[in-house]
């Protein structure tokens, strides 16, 4: 039996508007994997780096906005350094996190920094 | 010689040792480092968010200043305000709409004068003409290895340091880094400029955890124990590094990752600019390093007494 993926306006949209906030094209990753492969977080990750690619491509938004990489993602951009298409994750997960504002997903505030810390930490 | 040095908030609040360290150091190698006027944050990230543009004005505004007083060039020494003034630099540099943009802003500035309240407006626009460098690229490309190795004052072969780079330094690959992101060696150069052993360890471009040390710290301690551990393993007496986010997660940190990892004994960790600034033969009590978790005064051979240069 064959399976046929089609997107409607909605997920068109959604890719769109993440091609425009992250200023990348995520059309252009072909699954290798060497971002997950040397992503220092993901063994904390639900969703790995190159999945999270593919859901956008297939514009899975509330998959995405309900992951929790999202917020484990540290911007070290070891995977925009190995990727070999020059695709920047890093900016991706903001522009997902970004759409996920409005939606009343956010994760930590300055506000939340316990206090002990907040005189230290940079 | 004089040169402009944009120290960053961090280095004047929380780690004034990387600041003072640096104005020690450059001292000696010839440099009076000048700040520029009225300089502010420079954001500390730089925006992931093609939208979020509003991010680059302060990072702008900070190099139009270098412009205004006719430098052509800054250095930096924390690892994040290079990594923000870089980026912002390359960005208006490569998008002419950007640049218009940010200059729109910049453009309106008023100066109030807090004491004798005058008001400065008519700002120039910022031209794009200044060379953005962290001190460890000064070093190598304006200064010169040979001439720190003439000035070393102090024997440090009997120690071996871990350079750690960490992320801001080589990442985004492309124009931003100070070296190639996957296979670096500038931190090595200028270690062995120095005179001092260099160790090469597999995790000296890993993250530390950034600043999931606040909203996952189980986590974080376990990425920055890996990178210390590493450096453990491979015979390093120290780890050394440029930026003040990863010294809190390395060294600051350090009571945390004990409490997870009972066989870790501690391990100190210099910025780049104190082990410098020590091998230049500056005494030891202008570099902060009462300010370390873990003690680095032992390592380096300095007791109570006051330590002579050799």
């Amino acid at each position: 039996m064959r399976t046929i993926l089609k997107l409607g306006k909605q997920e068109h949209r959604f890719i769109d508007r993440i091609s425009e906030l992250s200023g990348e094209n995520v059309y252009s990753c072909y699954q290798c994997g060497r971002c997950s492969a040397g992503c220092p977080m993901a063994f904390e990750m639900d969703i790995l780096p190159n999945q999270l690619i593919r859901l956008v491509q297939l514009g899975e938004e509330e998959a995405l906005i309900a992951s929790k990489t999202l917020f484990i993602c540290a911007s070290c951009f070891t995977c925009q350094s190995r990727c070999p298409k020059g695709i920047n994750i890093a900016n991706v997960a903001e522009a997902i996190r970004y759409l996920a504002e409005p939606k009343g997903k956010d994760h930590f505030g300055p506000d939340e920094v316990p206090a002990e810390l907040a005189d230290e930490l940079p | 010689m004089k040169l402009h040095y944009y120290p960053g908030c961090t280095l004047k609040e929380k780690t004034t040792n990387l600041d003072e360290s640096t104005y020690a150091a450059m001292k000696m190698l010839g440099y009076e480092l000048v700040e520029p006027e009225n300089w502010t944050c420079c954001g500390a990230e730089f925006p992931l968010n093609e939208e979020k543009i509003v991010g680059l004005a302060a990072p702008a505004r900070i190099l139009r200043q270098v412009e205004m007083e006719g430098g052509d060039k800054v250095v930096t020494a924390c690892a994040f305000c290079f990594n923000v003034l870089k980026q912002t630099h390359i960005a208006l540099l490569n998008d002419p709409l950007k640049q218009k943009r940010i200059n729109a802003y910049l453009k309106d500035d008023i100066r109030i004068d807090p004491v004798t309240k005058e008001r400065t407006t008519d700002f120039p626009e910022y031209r794009g003409d200044v060379q953005v460098l962290h001190l460890l690229e000064f070093i190598q490309k304006e200064i010169g290895y040979e001439k720190v190795r003439s000035l070393i004052r102090r024997d440090l072969g009997n120690l071996r340091a871990a350079p750690y780079y960490g992320c801001r330094l080589l990442r985004p690959k492309g124009e931003t880094g100070i070296d190639e992101p996957d296979d670096p060696s500038i931190f090595e150069e200028f270690l062995e400029s120095i005179g001092i052993g260099v160790v090469d360890f597999p995790f000296k471009q890993e993250c530390c955890g950034s600043y999931l040390s606040v909203s996952l710290p189980d986590a974080a301690s376990e990425v920055s124990y890996r990178i210390l551990r590493s450096a453990k393993l491979n015979g390093a007496d120290m780890v050394v590094l440029s930026c003040p986010l990863c010294y809190y997660n390395l060294d600051r940190r350090q009571d945390r990752i004990r409490e997870k990892f009972l066989e870790f004994t501690g391990m100190p960790v210099l910025f780049f600019t104190q082990i410098l600034a020590w091998a230049l033969g500056v005494e030891a009590e202008i570099l902060g390093l009462d300010q370390h978790f873990f003690d680095p005064r032992p390592v380096l051979g300095i007791t109570d007494k006051a330590e002579v240069a050799s």
